[in-house]
């Protein structure tokens, strides 16, 4: 429930279930599962999952591409296919594809006359948004010419010729290289300055680790895990990282038996400790080791990925068993 | 309102400013009008007086043969891969019915069908100018029947295309074509109660259904009137256009109910 006169979420996902029939028997596969979860103003969001985990499902029934086969899905407080609150969003698709044809300028206007932009207005934002997103000197080549990472980048401007206040972005730095990548998330941070609200999944999770200010992780349909960085990755679940000068085997048998694991580097040795790395600290300087580093090491977006998908993939067998 | 009418001529303009510039569509009026060019050659070998006649016949065979192509390549093309290339994921999301896409897109047709017919019939008269034959009022009138017949074949394209593959809609397409040809005889037959359809009376039920259903396109076909020199009567072309549009409107109708129910996956 919203207090009485906060803004609604900007999306709003409830109880979404979405089946579809495939191959000639028409079997039935359920790729989204009961999702709920809600977006607020303002927020960037970060939607995470393995290939084929109902991501780009639940996007497309969130941008009217997909009828759902129950729940429901209200953008802005209203129905998510009312015309007003299209005008309000711009999407952006996994490995968006253009009319070869046409060029830059001339794919711009046209997303920008279904927005009924006026014309002089078109042309202006046209000239920033090429110039934001690094296609100025491409302006007059066909799209039949650009690279993929080209057509991200004319993907993204047509996501903002309408100046949304949702952004909802399916992959939008897959495709790029790493300069590409920079500016995009550059863009995102604009954005985010702008008090844009910004869904978007990625595969690239230190870019949503940098980015998001709220993550969900859904695998095999269901939502995992929705909360804040902070909520997710337990800090309490750290470990150390001790690089040290030796290669002394009966020091090394002695740290590995308190220790994760101990590798060597070179002239080096490394070793994790879960915990404290007091023990350890203590053994190396009574042996009189010279010690080169100690980290600590939370525990990263990445990790908390593969548990989620590990733990998604035994409770889908869990099921198949029932 | 008029927001709506905006976004259906932004589709259709888009529509016809992209399949302007295909290269299908380049390729295949270049290879109609060197069709009709040939024409002039082809008459040059026809006994005298029958000149008129080849480049006639010709010019209104290739008129409506390259039309009805280009409406089947281009009305397949456009739509699928719009589809298939995924550029419609980018267009749903925006303020627009579903309804308005299609509308648009088979307007984006029409007005590329008309450059093409315009372009062979300026082409065709210029020939037959060049062979000082009359050119009559009934010229033209077979030329606005081939535009229905061609825009009738386009909407049968854009309903195939709105759910099918590009091969399957272009099979379709062409079948209803053939058979839209030819449903006048199997009309004829099923009056006349002989041939085939009275042989084997298990065909009978399907043959009355080809009738009832597909358009007949001969009603376009006005050749040999053309041929023996008789007049085109205006209310026979003014009740063919309107033939024309009552089944291009079931067709583009029923192609919006099914793009409308789709699922863009």
């Amino acid at each position: 429930m919203n207090d009485v006169g906060a803004p609604p979420p900007v999306m709003e996902v409830s109880n979404l279930r979405k089946s579809f029939r495939i191959g000639l028997r028409m079997k039935r596969v359920e790729a989204v599962k009961g999702i709920s979860f809600q977006v607020q103003p303002g927020e960037v969001f970060g939607f995470l999952g393995p290939n084929g985990a109902g991501k780009t499902t639940t996007i497309k029934t969130c941008m009217g591409l997909i009828r759902p086969t129950s729940g429901t899905v209200r953008l802005f407080g209203a129905d998510h296919e009312s015309l007003h609150v299209r005008t309000r969003i711009g999407f952006l698709p996994e490995h968006p594809y253009f009319y070869d044809y046409l060029k830059p300028v001339e794919i711009l206007d046209f997303y920008g006359r279904l927005f009924g932009i006026e014309q002089r207005e078109r042309k202006r934002r046209i000239e920033r948004l090429l110039d934001r997103v690094g296609l100025s000197h491409a302006k007059d080549r066909t799209l039949r010419r650009f690279s993929k990472g080209m057509l991200q980048r004319v993907g993204i401007a047509q996501a903002l010729i309408n100046d949304p206040d949702l952004v909802v972005l399916d992959e939008p730095l897959s495709g790029l290289d790493p300069i590409g990548r920079k500016e995009i998330r550059d863009i995102l941070v604009d954005l985010r300055a702008a008090r844009k609200t910004i869904f978007f999944s990625s595969h690239i999770l230190s870019d949503i680790e940098m980015i998001c200010d709220r993550v969900a992780i859904i695998n095999f349909g269901k939502l995992q895990s929705i909360g804040t960085l902070e909520q997710l990755l337990h800090p309490d679940r750290m470990s150390t990282e001790i690089t040290f000068m030796s290669h002394d085997p009966e020091l090394l048998e002695r740290v590995a038996k308190v220790s994760q694991r101990v590798d060597r580097l070179g002239d080096y040795s490394r070793c994790v400790v879960d915990g404290r790395p007091d023990v350890v600290l203590k053994m190396l300087v009574d042996g009189g080791v010279s010690i080169d580093s100690v980290t600590p090491k939370r525990e990263s977006l990445e990790d908390l990925f593969v548990k989620e998908a590990i733990r998604g993939a035994r409770e889908q067998q869990m099921e198949r068993n029932q | 309102m008029s927001a709506a009418v905006d976004r259906t001529l932004a589709i259709a303009s888009n529509t016809f400013r992209e399949a302007v510039r295909n290269r299908a569509f380049i390729g295949l009026m270049i290879l109609a009008i060197a069709f009709l060019f040939f024409s002039l050659v082809l008459s040059e070998l026809a006994v005298r007086g029958e000149k008129v006649r080849v480049i006639l016949d010709f010019g209104y065979f290739a008129v409506g043969l390259f039309g009805v192509v280009i409406a089947v390549v281009m009305g397949v093309i456009l739509v699928y891969k719009e589809i298939e290339k995924k550029t419609i994921f980018t267009i749903i999301p925006k303020p627009i019915h579903r309804f308005e896409i299609i509308v648009g897109k088979y307007l984006g047709m029409t007005a590329l069908l008309i450059l093409e017919v315009g372009l062979m019939a300026v082409v065709w008269l210029l020939a037959l100018w060049l062979k000082d034959a009359p050119i009559s009022w009934d010229i033209l009138k077979s030329l606005i029947l081939i535009f229905c017949e061609i825009l009738m074949v386009a909407s049968v394209a854009i309903l195939f295309s709105s759910f099918s593959s590009p091969i399957l809609s272009g099979i379709f397409t062409i079948g209803i074509f053939v058979i839209g040809r030819v449903v006048h005889m199997v009309d004829q037959m099923l009056n006349a109660r002989r041939g085939l359809f009275v042989d084997v009376p298990a065909l009978r039920p399907f043959g009355e259904v080809l009738v009832a259903v597909v358009p007949d396109l001969q009603v376009f076909n006005v050749t040999q009137d053309l041929l023996l020199n008789l007049p085109v009567s205006t209310s026979y072309v003014v009740a063919s256009i309107g033939y024309a549009v009552a089944y291009i409107v079931c067709f583009i109708s029923l192609a919006v109910i099914l793009f409308q129910r789709r699922d863009f996956i």
